[in-house]
């Protein structure tokens, strides 16, 4: 394991050497970011301009919070939902959702970064984004991406070398609220893979407040690895004497280390039956809630 | 025993980086380096043991199969390691019947250096397809389980050893002990 304080220390020093100037750095408001962040804060004060974009594929109340726990800093938050609407409109295959969701976000961050007009680029790449997107086995923003687009003239990655829990750690030490610390990993296409098929703003709202409820009841109890509710698609449902045809929710839950491997979590029937209570009471078009047995592998943790 | 090097050779699996994380965690020298580096550039860097890492296809070994063959030292190949030194040596890999995903349970025939501690069942994780059906000359089975005939094998007097199962992963019971194993073989030689 990596000796916190004595990284925290280097990685510090390295940034006030690097950049002298200003610099921007994509704050997804995940626990690499974050951190990047308040490194690059730590080391060069408002010369750092975190960018966060509200893609309208975020959990509730994400953007708020990242207002509150970033707000000291320089940031920059960006509106951005019906453009990534408008790009997603029509497309049901998982790949061209990422990818969709992958180049507005570019755009947009582009769009941004040229107003600023900012040389330097901080990244929160880590040392399995690095080895994955080599191997080409998944694309990563942090590594393709923004630097292939526009021109940096540095590009300064302060935690390349540590792993997720390394870096739950320094953010520990960085006394970071233990939401971002503790943070579940939160895919970067946001809820677009948490829903089966094409992405309407319908769907987005049904699987938002799917979300919500599961994390409500799971996250403090059961301290999931993660923990997640998906949107698969209609059957048939009898609600009050009408018959429906309503969505289906999927709930996953799974213990884990590194994501790489997980195993579901063997969740009491009493738990179960409270999640799907409140999903069909609580959202009026959910006809049916089902919970995922799959270990990794052979499924992958999200739905797309 | 201590200060080792351990060099990964990167066939692209996806827990490649996992076995970096697992051998420096143990206190040992690591890199990940390319499959495509010779002979002279991999000897250059002084390790004592070398790791094949898992991979999606036996059509981007790179010179894995060279490596393993010319290359006079320790090696461990995981997954695809496994059957490409299967290969590599004579053996014969098919993709099974069924294949092998998350846990399985392996039954050890001999525990030899590699698997000390480990018999006479262990819990292991697997993601295969394929599997070596047919033991090269000169190796002999070490372990097998309901999905595979041949989970882990050895060469009768080369230190050269191959686990189908994924020893990284935090999900396999005694990865670090086949690990350890493995560089007290490296120590010795």
């Amino acid at each position: 394991m990596v000796k916190v304080n004595k990284f925290i220390e280097q990685a510090v020093q390295q940034i006030k050497q690097s950049i002298d100037e200003k610099a921007i750095l994509a704050l997804s408001g995940g626990v690499d970011s974050s951190v990047a962040a308040v490194l690059s804060y730590r080391a060069i004060k408002e010369l750092v301009i975190p960018i966060y974009v509200d893609t309208g594929l975020m959990r509730k109340g994400e953007t708020k919070r990242i207002q509150e726990v970033f707000g000291y800093m320089n940031l920059q938050i960006i509106y951005a939902q019906d453009r990534f609407i408008d790009a997603l409109r029509g497309l049901t295959e998982p790949e061209e959702k990422r990818k969709a969701v992958g180049e507005t976000f570019i755009r947009v961050f582009e769009d941004e970064a040229r107003k600023i007009n900012a040389r330097y680029l901080i990244q929160g790449t880590i040392y399995p984004d690095r080895i994955e997107s080599e191997g080409g086995i998944k694309s990563h923003h942090n590594v393709g991406g923004l630097p292939s687009v526009i021109h940096f003239d540095k590009i300064i990655e302060p935690i390349s070398t540590l792993y997720k829990d390394e870096v739950r750690d320094v953010a520990r030490a960085l006394e970071l609220p233990e939401e971002i610390s503790n943070r579940m990993p939160f895919p970067g296409p946001g809820l677009s893979v948490r829903i089966i098929g094409e992405v309407t703003r319908d769907k987005l709202d049904v699987v938002r407040k799917a979300n919500a409820i599961v994390e409500e009841e799971l996250l403090e109890t059961f301290r999931p690895w993660q923990t997640l509710a998906a949107l698969l698609g209609k059957g048939t449902g009898v609600k009050g004497d009408q018959r429906i045809h309503g969505w289906i929710i999927a709930v996953r839950a799974v213990e884990s280390r590194d994501g790489m491997t997980a195993r579901p979590m063997e969740l009491t029937w009493e738990i179960l039956r409270k999640i799907e209570s409140r999903i069909t009471g609580e959202i009026p078009t959910v006809a049916r809630v089902v919970y995922d047995i799959s270990p990794k592998p052979p499924a992958t943790i999200e739905f797309e | 025993m201590s200060d080792l090097t351990i060099l990964v050779i990167n066939n692209y699996g996806q827990f490649c980086h996992l076995i970096h994380r697992a051998v420096r965690d143990l206190d040992m020298e690591t890199r990940i380096i390319a499959n495509t580096l010779s002979n002279e550039e991999i000897l250059n860097m002084q390790p004592d043991g070398l790791i094949l890492s898992g991979g999606p296809g036996i059509d981007r070994i790179g010179r894995c199969e060279e490596i393993v063959t010319q290359i006079d030292l320790p090696i461990l190949g995981i997954c695809l390691g496994h059957q490409l030194m299967a290969r590599a040596f004579g053996g014969e890999i098919t993709t099974g019947k069924k294949g092998g995903y998350a846990a399985v349970n392996v039954e050890i025939l001999d525990e030899d250096e590699i698997l000390k501690g480990l018999g006479p069942t262990t819990g292991v994780w697997a993601s295969h397809a394929d599997e070596v059906v047919r033991l090269p000359p000169d190796f002999i089975n070490l372990a097998r389980s309901d999905v595979c005939g041949i989970e882990a094998m050895r060469h009768i007097s080369k230190p050269l050893f191959g686990v189908q199962w994924h020893p990284e992963v935090s999900h396999t019971d005694k990865g670090d002990e086949l690990l350890m194993n493995f560089f007290r073989i490296c120590g010795q030689v």
